[in-house]
């Protein structure tokens, strides 16, 4: 018999019944995860905007900050103003996502693909969970999961449409879709607590998240 | 001493217990922990219920553990995963070593895994003379010391920040200007990179293991697990077959509890599902991705009364609540895991005559299955454990007649209720802050080792009254 097998027969034999019916089980599960929705944390009154903002910059979430645009159109400048905040050259990788891309960033020098010791990084999060202000992303042609973990300073770009409010809504937002090879659920800066508990930022990832809520979205 | 005699747990907690340094490091990990995970649970006023919910999901897969671990391996497959199975820790290793070796791998990354703990992969990587590099930074730190770790969520909570400073100088490259933790940190970020570049193989464990969709969830708050999943040609995943849920929203609904009661915050920075090697097109990500699912005694676990101890989702509060854990750290357990869980599983795995000390090692005060987020009975468990070794006459004589005195009480639960109602009401009478630090007539106990403050009733005269007003 197999590995598998003899592990399978153990199971069977210590749990002392046969293998049982599918769609009870499934049923039984469907059950379990509704049943979450019902203690899961609540949210504050306000938009999911203001939500994933309130949550992002706040104790609970470590090195990070958020600002606001309008348009995609403005996202060149206000990644401009987080270099001269942070006295940063105009230099960065930048996510080959279509959205990006087709803007003008005359103004930077552009690696196509993340340097090891990257300083910059700009990209667009795929979705945001106001519950945790987490972002999500997805790797794939335009967008590499490395974008994310490499840099010591990373920007994202998130619409205000694609701000969700629990964890269960980007199962929900998700469902039935091939997952990718990543999903990256992403909330604040790399930390560590590994030397007597106290928490430092910038363990092996970035040290710096920002956050751009884009109030209008694509063209 | 003898090196058997110094093997002893006895020995070992004798010697832990006079290391003051131990305690002072000890205590400025649990401390925090402890404080921030009572903040965390305050916080969150389903916290109740999504512990129920949480035990009764775990529950729910261990019952059909069969059925999930063929629709996790089916789904794994169609990503393009290749799933292995292993009965023992033995023949986890060797399937790893062997798939490093078919990938001609000359170094390794690690990250941070108890079950690569549990089937001594460290080890067996050094044994097959491959380069390991661990990138969490607290198993960074115990490499270099050539240490084990003693805690499951900061396994060099043991080293106090002028230990790690010493060894970075000694180790690092490029090691920190002044002895400050964000320098000490930044050194090893520097350390690191290389490692995380060169490597050929890359091995992560699974927090969860999703049946629905084939994908292993692994949750840091460094960004190592990535660095290490992704760079790598090859990524290898070990795993417990007890991490499997029924799908996503399931992990997520275990993911709040897991987190709050590890840390006390509400989610880590990195919660990362892997799916299957690289997909055409993909900018980076493995070639080729491999699942090892380990059985190591859980099949086995089901039949033998453990089943709850399954649901663990290796979050450390047990520990961290500990009094006997708190007084003589992770390394005097001897076993992989520590602690309370540790001392449930550890007969599991090395067997109860080896490890029947642990099982004693304990007040039965009942903290750490009220801060287990999933509920796990582990009193009842050591008890049973303690039974059981009573039964197969490993006990010496002078604990066999004590426990018979024990049994005579137990077994007359009035007689015991009464007696740990007593015991309880003079024990709060010496408390300051929760923790007792003499006792009269018990300084022999309280000289090393700092006494919990009772609960204001029994843990079974609380469970009893919240019985009644839950109208059960
Ligand atoms: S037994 Fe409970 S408290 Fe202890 S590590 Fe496991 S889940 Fe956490």
């Amino acid at each position: 018999m197999s590995a598998r097998d003899d592990i399978l027969a153990a199971i069977r034999r210590n749990l002392r019944r046969e293998p049982s019916d599918a769609s009870a089980i499934r049923t039984a599960a469907e059950a379990l995860a509704l049943e979450a929705r019902e203690s899961r944390p609540s949210l504050p009154g306000c938009d999911l905007a203001e939500a994933f903002a309130q949550r992002l910059v706040s104790a609970k979430v470590v090195g990070a900050s958020v600002s606001h645009i309008g348009h995609f159109s403005e996202a060149p400048g206000e990644v401009r103003n987080y270099c001269d905040a942070h006295g940063l050259a105009y230099e960065m990788a930048l996510q080959p996502d279509p959205a990006l891309q087709q803007l003008d960033w005359s103004d930077f020098t552009i690696t196509a693909s993340i340097g090891a010791d990257q300083t910059l990084a700009v990209a667009k999060a795929r979705w945001a969970i106001a519950e945790t202000g987490t972002l999500a992303f997805h790797s794939g042609p335009f967008s590499p999961t490395l974008m994310s973990f490499l840099p010591l300073h990373h920007i994202c770009f998130i619409e205000r449409e694609r701000i969700l409010a629990h964890l269960e809504d980007y199962a929900a937002a998700e469902a039935g879709a091939t997952p990718p090879r990543n999903v990256n659920l992403i909330t604040g800066a790399s930390g560590t607590a590994d030397i007597e508990g106290a928490l430092v930022r910038g363990a092996h990832g970035p040290a710096f998240l920002h956050a751009v809520i884009v109030d209008a979205g694509e063209l | 001493m003898t090196r058997a005699e110094a093997d002893t747990f006895k020995a070992r907690a004798g010697a832990a217990l006079a290391d003051h340094h131990l305690k002072t490091a000890i205590d400025r990990t649990t401390r925090t922990a402890r404080q921030k995970r009572e903040a965390a649970v305050a916080g969150w006023p389903g916290f109740s219920r999504a512990r129920d919910l949480g035990a009764r999901i775990k529950d729910h897969v261990i019952e059909n553990l069969d059925h999930y671990l063929i629709e996790f391996e089916r789904n794994a497959r169609a990503s393009g995963a290749i799933v292995h199975y292993a009965s023992s820790a033995g023949d986890a290793c060797q399937i790893v070593v062997r798939i490093c070796r078919d990938a001609k791998a000359r170094t390794v990354t690690r990250s941070k895994s108890m079950l690569g703990e549990e089937i001594g992969l460290p080890h067996a990587l050094d044994e097959a003379g491959l380069g390991r590099v661990e990138t969490d930074l607290a198993e960074h730190i115990v490499q270099l010391a050539h240490d084990r770790p003693s805690h499951i969520i900061w396994p060099a909570l043991h080293r106090t920040r002028e230990d790690i400073a010493a060894l970075f100088r000694e180790h690092h490259h490029t090691p920190q200007n002044s002895d400050d933790i964000p320098a000490m940190v930044a050194s090893a970020r520097r350390q690191l990179r290389g490692g995380f570049l060169a490597a050929d193989v890359g091995i992560s464990g699974a927090n969860f293991l999703i049946a629905d969709s084939g994908a292993v969830c692994t949750v840091t708050n460094e960004g190592n697990a990535e660095l290490t999943t992704t760079i790598p040609r090859v990524h290898i995943v070990t795993a417990g077959i007890e991490k499997l849920v029924p799908s996503l929203p399931h992990a997520f609904a275990l993911l709040r509890l897991l987190v709050r009661s590890a840390t006390g915050a509400d989610i880590t920075q990195y919660t990362t599902f892997h799916c299957g090697p690289k997909r055409a097109g993909d900018l980076d990500g493995p070639e080729a991705f491999h699942i090892v699912l380990v059985d190591n005694g859980r099949a086995r676990m089901l039949g033998q009364g453990l089943a709850e101890m399954l649901r663990c989702l290796r979050c450390g509060a047990c520990m961290n609540h500990c009094v006997v854990y708190n007084e003589i750290g992770g390394h005097a357990y001897g076993g992989v895991y520590p602690g309370p869980m540790g001392a449930v599983l550890t007969p599991v795995l090395d067997g109860l005559e080896t490890s029947r000390d642990l099982v004693h090692a304990c007040t039965l005060n009942g903290r750490c299955q009220e801060v287990c987020p999933v509920d796990i009975p582990l009193p009842a468990m050591l008890r049973g454990w303690r039974e059981k070794s009573w039964a197969q006459g490993l006990e010496p004589v002078t604990q066999r007649s004590f426990i018979g005195l024990w049994a005579f009480v137990v077994t007359r639960p009035r007689l015991y209720r009464l007696g740990a109602g007593l015991a309880i009401k003079t024990l709060r009478l010496f408390a300051r802050d929760g923790w007792i630090r003499a006792l009269p007539l018990a300084s022999g106990w309280t000289s090393t080792r700092d006494f919990p403050k009772p609960a204001r009733r029994t843990f079974m005269a609380q469970y009893q009254a919240q019985k009644r007003n839950r109208g059960l």
